[in-house]
Formats: structure tokens, sequence, C-alpha cells
């Protein structure tokens, strides 16, 4: 018997002790700063000096006797505490799931990210001490400390040379497009309002595009929903994620209720069997383990059955879907208005109404329930009880209140016809604006978001067939060599996009090995040599964060600026059921971090626009104000309100507290209305004195976001696909490899991987879930190191112009060589689970030094410009042993499918 | 407080029963008797495993495979509920010829849902779990890691000696759900 059992110690001891805050201490609200439920936090502070609380509710500030009762919230548990400078003095600080919360995490709910978020607080002594504190340029190679003046400077005249000579289109921004309403909307206004660039991406997309188009031409919004539908539905379709793992508290709170209180039955659409799916189908529910990218013939499919037996709304369809007369050449936009003009030509999607669609399904080869089944790897006979888990009609008559939900791995795999196909299939159940009965994402990030400018699409080179421009793909334009300045902002670019390690050499190529460089701290000489270097054919990157990121900060960095963040600033932002709340300012910010609009609003004027001349976070606030109006997070009312009042927009927020307001807001003389869901055709409390001068309706407060206010139907046909989804397929040995989210590995690298002990214990690298069949084939057991290895990744290049209508398809661009074939690999640790589809295996998407993106296709979806992120296929080859196989103390190689 | 703040989580400078039990290679046919050692008995144990109760939980040779002993640590008060497991593997912490008997609080670490029910461990995982409030499950072949979910700590491990065939309780590793110390009820 081995002794390492007998010898074994955790990764680290843990505490047994948490002091408590005590009465009096400053009580702070925010939200967590991850997911999009945006769980309502309370932030307690203490100064060190101050004698710590006691066990009975009248001794502590959270008002509760210790120890608690189970399943009681509250609770401040060794991760719920750390230590942090408030006005430069020590404090203790609790940041504890708000017990009181009424909405979102109702009780006090939280998931392991959120619970752990007080280890987001910089402190010295735990591991967010490496968080940027001063600006750094890099001189000889290495990065080194200078005066924000110096900094913005260089930043600000390399800019202006680049745009007087290159052209605006050659300064590109990189940003989060979710990082609060201040800094957002600073960050846009410079990039599209003053600098009107056409270079401007977010985080997560190659162009400025929609996540959802399918929904866009239906008419759906993409957050249409309130977190209680979840819990009134009787049936849910949760489509490419798992809730428990991604949106905790919607699961733990909501979804559980339903399940549990409604006997609602939820079908999830996954190829990984997770802890959701498990529960879901102990619970009546059903697992439609399909195969990565097949997901809309499975939605044909079940429209098929559904139309096959009459299950559909008649009268929704009647009174809500648009009919033939209904339905002109644009989607009720007009030919030349759609977002992406081609969509509405030659009659690929549009439909006469119903039985004009009707008609097109059943004609289609892989509608039919074998055909499709065949594709997606499933059994037939779900896609028949999933028809009549969401449609047949009850006993009585009456029909199923039937919701449908999706995330990344439906829209991120085959964008516009799995989102248009399932967007189709909501149509035709009655989805939308109904209790219960609503379409909705659940979401990633949350809801940040507001343009301080309009995007340029007619500057964008990229022409392709017909009276159709797609917006700018900034990697291909960076990897060809159009981006001469690039300002990242909160996003580890490189390894969050496909194909990173061909986007890596490019970066490497234009920055590191670009002859000119930095050798002098002379300010003049700094800006001529980079000058020179973009002249050259070169690019200048700023880097502006909270940690310094490798490798775009760590080395091709020509500056980074260091950003404060949640806890640091008074923000706002919105969560999935468009809630907005104030997240608090509670401690100092590192050093000489500030926040990024106000890091924005120096490089402006530095450039010399006008406009940024906000003195905080709530006048930056203000002005975005009047912008949300008539969106469906119109929260201009704050404003309006508050200044009646006398107050700041902020302030006024601020009393609102973890509950916030639902927006869009109406106005009522004084009075604020909150909006629980759009689409709510059936809605009363509008006020009769319509719309006043600060607010606007837009329509789809009342009805579909249509020229009719109707849905469209759509069709999907599927060779549109085929072509792309063959080539990927895997061929030989390879395996399908997906990726995503897991519950402990949410925040993607900066947090969660590197400085959160408990989840280093947890997952010290990423993993490969790998079936218990393809691991015996290939020698690999739970515990071993493999590597994971293409040679096809296909990158899309240089292409801005076509002509013939399949020169921008897949096989188009491989046949006139627009396709490059590149190498990706990483490694990972094996788990053999059977809760992963034989043939299919799963990575965490975004492990910084392990990046699963290496090998995903940087070949954007033709009719969208979205990435395919969820569709790669390689080789899975064991290296051997690691050193977690046989420890105690970290990882474990259970399956997490335990019912 | 009377918590010791200044080397808490670093190497100690003398040897403390926590060390000794994880650390040594020097144990003998795979238990621990520490009483027996010369010099160590009641001597150079750090205050935060001296501070807890040694108490006699159950005897070895009545243990059942694979079936939960419910047992009250450290104290008798509210959330004391723990179990005590001989697993069918060995299991980082345990004890006995196959080092495979090992002990937990029974409280996730989430929202402190009840662990100690029919059905909340899992043979074949050697898992405790599903949680039954939100489904989040722990390894206890190692210390008690989330395998998945939403808790925050590990399940917080009972330590436990061997002396003869009496297994007793010593040590805690991690807070206990719903208290802000082990040892204070009140």
């Amino acid at each position: 018997m081995s002794k390492k059992a007998q010898n074994s110690q955790p990764f680290f001891q843990p505490e047994d002790q948490v002091p408590l805050p005590p009465k009096g201490a400053d009580v702070i609200t925010t939200c967590c700063d991850y997911c999009v439920m945006a769980c309502g936090f309370k932030v307690y502070r203490w100064p060190t000096d101050v004698p710590n609380g006691g066990p009975k509710k009248d001794q502590n500030a959270l008002g509760l006797n210790y120890p608690l009762r189970p399943g009681q919230g509250g609770w401040v548990g060794p991760n719920q505490y750390t230590q942090g400078k408030w006005q430069g003095k020590m404090h203790h600080m609790a940041v504890v799931a708000d017990h009181k919360a009424r909405v979102v995490n109702v009780g006090g709910g939280h998931s392991i990210r959120g619970g752990c978020i007080a280890q987001k607080i910089y402190n010295p002594q735990k591991p967010t001490q490496d968080r940027l504190q001063h600006p750094m340029v890099r001189i000889n190679d290495l990065l080194m400390p200078v005066t924000w003046d110096f900094a913005l400077d260089i930043a600000a005249e390399v800019s202006k040379h680049v745009i007087r000579t290159h052209g605006e289109s050659a300064w590109a921004m990189k940003y989060f497009s979710y990082q609060y309403f201040e800094n957002t909307y600073a960050l846009t206004k410079l990039a599209l309002k003053a600098i009107n660039s056409p270079a401007v991406a977010h985080h997560d997309h190659p162009s400025f595009v929609n996540s959802v188009p399918g929904w866009v031409d239906i008419g759906y919004d993409i957050f249409g929903a309130s977190h209680e539908d979840f819990a009134l539905a009787d049936c849910v379709l949760i489509s490419g994620t798992d809730p428990f793992e991604t949106k905790t508290t919607l699961w733990n709170h909501w979804i559980l209720k339903g399940i549990n209180g409604n006997q609602t039955k939820v079908i999830m659409v996954n190829p990984r069997r997770t802890a959701g799916v498990a529960y879901a189908e102990k619970h009546g529910g059903l697992h439609l383990d399909i195969l990565p990218g097949s997901d809309t013939v499975v939605h044909m499919a079940i429209e098929r059955v559904i139309v096959e037996n009459g299950w559909e709304d008649a009268d929704f369809i009647r009174d809500r879907v648009a009919n033939h007369w209904e339905t002109d050449s644009g989607f009720g936009q007009g030919t030349r208005n759609t977002p992406w003009q081609w969509r509405t030509t030659w009659g690929k999607f549009q439909v006469k109404g119903f039985d004009d669609w009707k008609e097109w399904l059943l004609a289609q080869e892989e509608s039919k329930v074998e055909v499709a089944a065949k594709i997606a790897g499933i059994d037939p006979q779900k896609i028949y009880l999933a028809a009549e888990m969401m449609a047949k009609p009850k006993a009585d008559g009456t029909r199923v209140k039937t919701s449908i939900c999706i995330e990344k791995g439906n829209y991120w795999s085959n964008n516009y016809l799995n989102t248009a196909s399932i967007g189709t299939l909501g149509a035709i159940l009655g989805c939308g604006g109904r209790p219960g009965q609503i379409m909705t994402r659940l979401g990633g990030h949350q809801r940040g978001g507001v343009s301080g400018g309009k995007y340029p699409t007619w500057k964008s080179p990229y022409k392709v067939p017909g009276r159709r421009r797609h917006r700018l793909d900034l990697d291909r334009w960076l990897e060809d060599g159009h981006v001469r300045f690039a300002y990242v902002v909160g996003t580890t670019w490189i390894q969050a996009m496909p194909g990173s390690s061909a986007l890596q050499d490019a970066f490497k190529r234009q920055t590191k090995l670009n002859p000119h460089q930095v050798r002098s701290f002379d300010k003049q000489t700094i800006i001529d040599t980079l000058k020179r270097r973009v002249d050259s054919g070169g690019m200048v990157v700023a880097n502006q964060d909270i940690y310094l990121r490798d490798p775009i900060g760590n080395q091709y960095a020509d500056l980074v600026l260091p950003a404060a963040t949640w806890g640091e600033e008074d923000f706002t932002r919105a969560n999935s059921e468009r809630r907005v709340r104030l997240y608090g300012k509670f401690c100092d910010a590192p050093g000489e971090a500030l926040p990024d609009w106000k890091i924005a609003a120096k490089f402006a004027k530095k450039m010399g626009f006008m406009g940024f001349d906000w003195k905080d976070a709530n006048e930056v606030f203000e002005e975005t104000c009047r912008f949300s109006r008539g969106s469906r997070k119109d929260y201009n009312a704050i404003r309006v309100v508050a200044r009646r009042k006398g107050m700041r927009a902020h302030d006024f927020l601020r009393g609102f507290g973890t509950r916030g307001l639902q927006t869009p807001l109406l106005l009522h003389g004084d009075r604020i209305i909150e909006t629980k869901r759009l689409h709510d055709y059936n809605r009363k409390d509008i006020p009769d004195s319509g719309p006043e001068a600060a607010t606007v309706y837009n329509k789809r407060l009342l009805a579909f976001k249509t020229q009719t206010g109707k849905l469209n139907l759509v069709k999907s046909p599927w060779k549109l696909w085929a072509d792309f989804y063959d080539f990927m397929q895997p061929k030989g040995d390879e395996l399908w490899v997906t990726n995503g989210r897991i519950n402990e590995l949410w925040e993607s690298g900066f947090d969660d991987y590197e400085r959160r002990p408990y989840t280093q214990q947890r997952w010290p690298m990423n993993f490969i879930e790998i079936h218990p069949v393809d691991a015996e084939l290939r020698g690999i057991e739970s515990g071993d190191l493999v590597s994971v290895e293409s040679h096809r990744v296909p990158v899309q290049t240089d292409f801005n112009l076509g002509v013939k209508s399949d020169d921008m398809w897949f096989s188009g661009l491989m046949k006139d060589g627009h396709i490059e074939l590149v190498t990706g690999a990483y490694s990972a640790i094996a788990m053999v689970t059977p809760a992963i589809k034989q043939g299919v295996a799963f990575s965490e998407f975004l492990k910084p030094s392990m990046p699963a993106n290496v090998i995903t296709p940087r070949v954007p979806d033709p009719i969208t410009q979205n990435y395919r992120f969820k569709i790669a296929s390689a080789r899975v080859t064991r290296l051997g042993e690691s050193v977690f196989k046989h420890s105690f103390s970290q990882m474990s190689f259970k399956r997490r499918d335990i019912v | 407080m009377s918590k010791q703040t200044d080397n808490k989580g670093k190497p100690g400078a003398c040897m403390t029963r926590r060390t000794f039990l994880f650390g040594t290679g020097a144990a003998v046919a795979g238990t621990v008797l520490l009483p027996g050692l010369p010099g160590l008995e009641g001597k150079a144990l750090a205050a935060e495993i001296a501070r807890y109760p040694r108490k006699l939980i159950g005897q070895l040779s009545a243990l059942q495979l694979n079936t939960p002993l419910k047992f009250n640590y450290p104290d008798e008060a509210q959330n004391s509920n723990s179990l005590l497991f001989r697993l069918d593997a060995p299991a980082g912490g345990g004890i006995g010829p196959d080092q495979n008997v090992v002990a937990f609080n029974a409280l996730c670490t989430h929202m402190g849902g009840l662990l100690d029910g029919a059905g909340a461990f899992s043979a074949a995982d050697q898992a405790l779990g599903p949680c039954p409030l939100h489904q989040t499950s722990f390894d206890l072949t190692r210390h008690g890691i989330v395998i998945g979910g939403h808790a925050t700590e590990s399940l917080p491990q009972v330590l436990l000696e061997l002396e003869g065939d009496d297994i007793y309780a010593v040590g805690m590793l991690g807070l206990i759900y719903g208290r802000f110390d082990n040892l204070k009820t009140g």
C-alpha cells in the first residue's frame, strides 16, 4: 500500500476561523462582477484596528445569530473575507451574497465565482498582489514604469500620426463589450465618435456584430425574459450551455424552483452530460446529446414533428407571426437596410408566412427525423420526445407553456442557421412575451455596453457579393498588416480568438520582430521610433488592463496602462433580465491605476478631442443615459428623476440597492415604471400619458422587433453550412474537440485560474474530458497529460472582395486560396468520463497558457461574421502521467454528473 | 479574538501534530500511534490543532465499507454533524492499514445543505453529494475537494488518529458552514 494517502496534505492549509464584521461596519452594496446574473452582494468594511463583531445578531453587522442554520444565507466563509485599503488605511472586508436579496439571488445564493469575489480585491498579501500599478513603456524590451503623462503623450502622438498618415482604419480598438456603462461609453466615444474608426471589435468577435442574428431577422430581443419565467414554464429547452455550470443562481433559484415547484421539464441540448443535465433527466427532463454543430437539423426535425401533428400554436401564428402580405422583401426592414443586406435577398431565408415555411420545411431532407438524428448522432426517439414535451397539447387541450433559451454552444457553432432555426421553432410554439413562454439568451458577461458613437459600416473594406458589405474583421485586418496602432482594453486578445497561434505570429511579426524598437527614455525619440515602426508596416500596441497579461501585455505591448476595476470606482451595469444596479466603490485602486473611462478621456484629450471633460464616473453615466433611450436597457428615467430631485444619477440608483431597476424604464410623472419582460403584448401598465419627452417607447415593449411587430419565420437551408461542417468533421483518428466554461473556471484566466488558490487546487491546468472508449483506444487514463493538436486549423486570410455568390462560402474561399491551414496545439489533463459523448472531447475555453482556441477555426460565419468557436477537430495523444494522477492534494477525477 | 495571525499556513518552527500526520514518512505500519512516540505526547502541538478536543468516535474493526457513521465534532452544537467513512480506496489523510478511513463535516460549504441523509454518499464515486440544495458534490478521497458545484471551500476534513482499534477525531481542516470559528458556538 502506498504511503501517499497518509502523507498527503491539501494544496494549502484552509482557514478555520474568519472575523465577523462588527456592528457599525460600513455596508456598501454591489453585485458580482462575473456572470450575467449579477447576484447582489454586500461589502462589510471595518478598519483593522477596530474589534471584530461577535456571534449574536446585535454584535455583528450581518444581523445574524451564529452559528447559522443549514441553508441559511449570509455566511462569511474564508473566501468571502480579505483585507484591502480604503482611503489609504487597511480595512477588513467581507463580501457576502446579499441574504436579504429578493431578486436574482434570492436569499443570498451565489456561485463559486461570486462566492470567492472578495479575493478579487487588491491585497498585497494575496494573489492579487501583482495588479498593475503604474503606466509602463517598453524600453530595451523591458516594461519600465513611467508617469501617466509620459505614457499617454506617446500613445496620443503615435495615434495622431497613424490616423494622419495611414487613415483612421489603421487605428484599432479591441475592448470588452461588458465592463460597465461608464467605461464602454468613454472608450467608444473615443474610437467610434472622435476617431470614427471601423477597426473596432469586442472581446469575443472579430467584428462589431450581433451574436444572435437569426433572432434579429425573426424579431426576438435576446434578453427579453424575466428570471421568473424559468420558474413558470412547463417546459424549458436549454441549448448550448448548462446554467448549473455558468449561470449559477438562475439554476439554483429559478430553474430549480420550476423543476421542484412547477414540475417544469427541462430539455438540455449539449454533448456533455453535466450535473444540470443529470438533474434535469432525473426530474423528467431530456438530454439531447448532439454532436457539435448539428443543432440546426435537430431544430428542423422537431419542427417537422410539431407541424405534422398540428401541435403548433395556431392562434399565436395567426396573430403574431407575419403572413404573406406582412413579410416584405427585407424582413420588414427594406432590402437595403437590414444589418446584413444579403440575408434579405435571393430568397434564401425569408418566407411568405407560415404555410410557405411549412412547405419548405417538409421538403428538406435534413428535417426528416431519421436523417437529422443520424447527422446529430442521437437516438431519433429523442426528437419525437422533445417535440412532444415542448408542443403536444395537454389532455385538457391547453397548450404547454414552453420557453427556449440558448447560449454559446448553440450560436457559436453554426451562428446564423442555429439561431434562425431555433428562433423559428420558438415562433411556431408561441414563445415570447408571455409569463413562462419566453425566448432568450442565457448570457455570458453582464450587459455593460453603451455606445458613445456609431459604427461606420461604410468604411469597412470587406465588400462581398451583391449590395453587401461586412463589418471590418479586425483579426484578419491585423494579420494582413493594416493595423498600425492597437488599443487593447481588458481582453486577452490573442488566446480569446480562434486560430490563436497564427494571430500570435502576426503580433510578434509586427511588434517584436520590427527593427524599430525603443531604446531611450527620451520621449520625442520614443515617439519618433514608434512612428518609424508604423511607417515601416509595423504596429504599436497599448494594452490597458488590471494585470499584465501574457503575451499581449507581457510580450507585445509598447505601452501598458493600469486600470481600476470592480469595487474601485462607482459603476453601473445591467444583467440578464435588464436590471440596472450601481456597483459601489468600496476600496482604493492599487498604485496609480485609473478607471478605464478616465484613461480613455485623458488619451482623447491629449489627441485634441473635445467632450471628454468628465469630473467623475457619475458625469459619464449621466451623459450615457440619453443614449440608452429606446433600447432594451433604457435607463434615462434615472437621470431625469434624479435631476428633478436634485440628486446625482449614481446616488439615486444607489438607493435601489441590489434590487436596482428593471429596464426599459418608463416615466409617468415622477414615477418610474419598470419592465418585467419585453414583447409583452398583454401589458397593461403603460402610462396613458404616453411617452414623455424623456422616454422613447421602443416597439419591442409591446410587440416584436420587426417592421410589422410580428415575428418573421425564417428558413435554415443546411447546405449553406455543409461544406464548412464537412471540413471540420474529425478525420482519421481525430476527435471533435469543443470547449466552454465550467462552474469553477468561468472568468477565463485572470481571476479564477491564476488568482484563486482554491480554484488552482481544483484546476491547476486545463483539462480535456474524453469518453472511456476514445480514451482506451489512445491508451489514456484520467490524470494523464495529453496533447491536443491539429495541423489543419483553417484561418481566413486577405479576402475582401467577393463577386460571385459562392465566393464567400468556405469551399469558394478554399478554392480561391483564401484559407490558410495552420497548426495549433495545447496540452491538457485527461478526464476520462462517460459524461462526454463518444467521439467528442471538451476543454475549458480560455486557460491562457493552454488555450483551446489554438485549434478553433478562424473562419467567421460568412453570413454574420461570428466565429464558430465550438467547432474543432484534433488528435489527442497521451504524453505521460501528470503529477496530479496520484496526488491527493490537487484536482479530482470524479465524474461531474453524479446524481 | 484568539486567532493567531503570525505564521498560519506557513511551515512552523515546531512540528505540529498536523504536520506530523500529513508530512512525515515515519509512520509505522500505516497507522499513527502518536502517544507511543517518545517525546511527542502532549507536546509540540501548534495552537490550531491543540485547541481541538480529542474525541473517541469509533472502532476501526466496526466500520463497514462504504457505510458512513454519524458523529458530532468538535462539539455537540449546531452544525457539528460529521461522517466517518471507510472508503474502498486510499484517501488523502486516510488512516488505518488501507489508509481509507476519513471523516468530514456533513454541511455543504456552499449554503449549509445537510449531506448526512440517506443517499448523500455515492459509494461508486467515493463522493458526498450532490447536495440536496444546489447539487454541489465533494471528493472524499481528495480532502473533500469540490468535484462540481458552487461551494467555495472543500468539505471540512476531520483529522483522525488511530490508537489500537480506537479512532479519535483530533482536529479539523477548514471552517464548518455557518460558524466563524469551529470552536465557538455562540
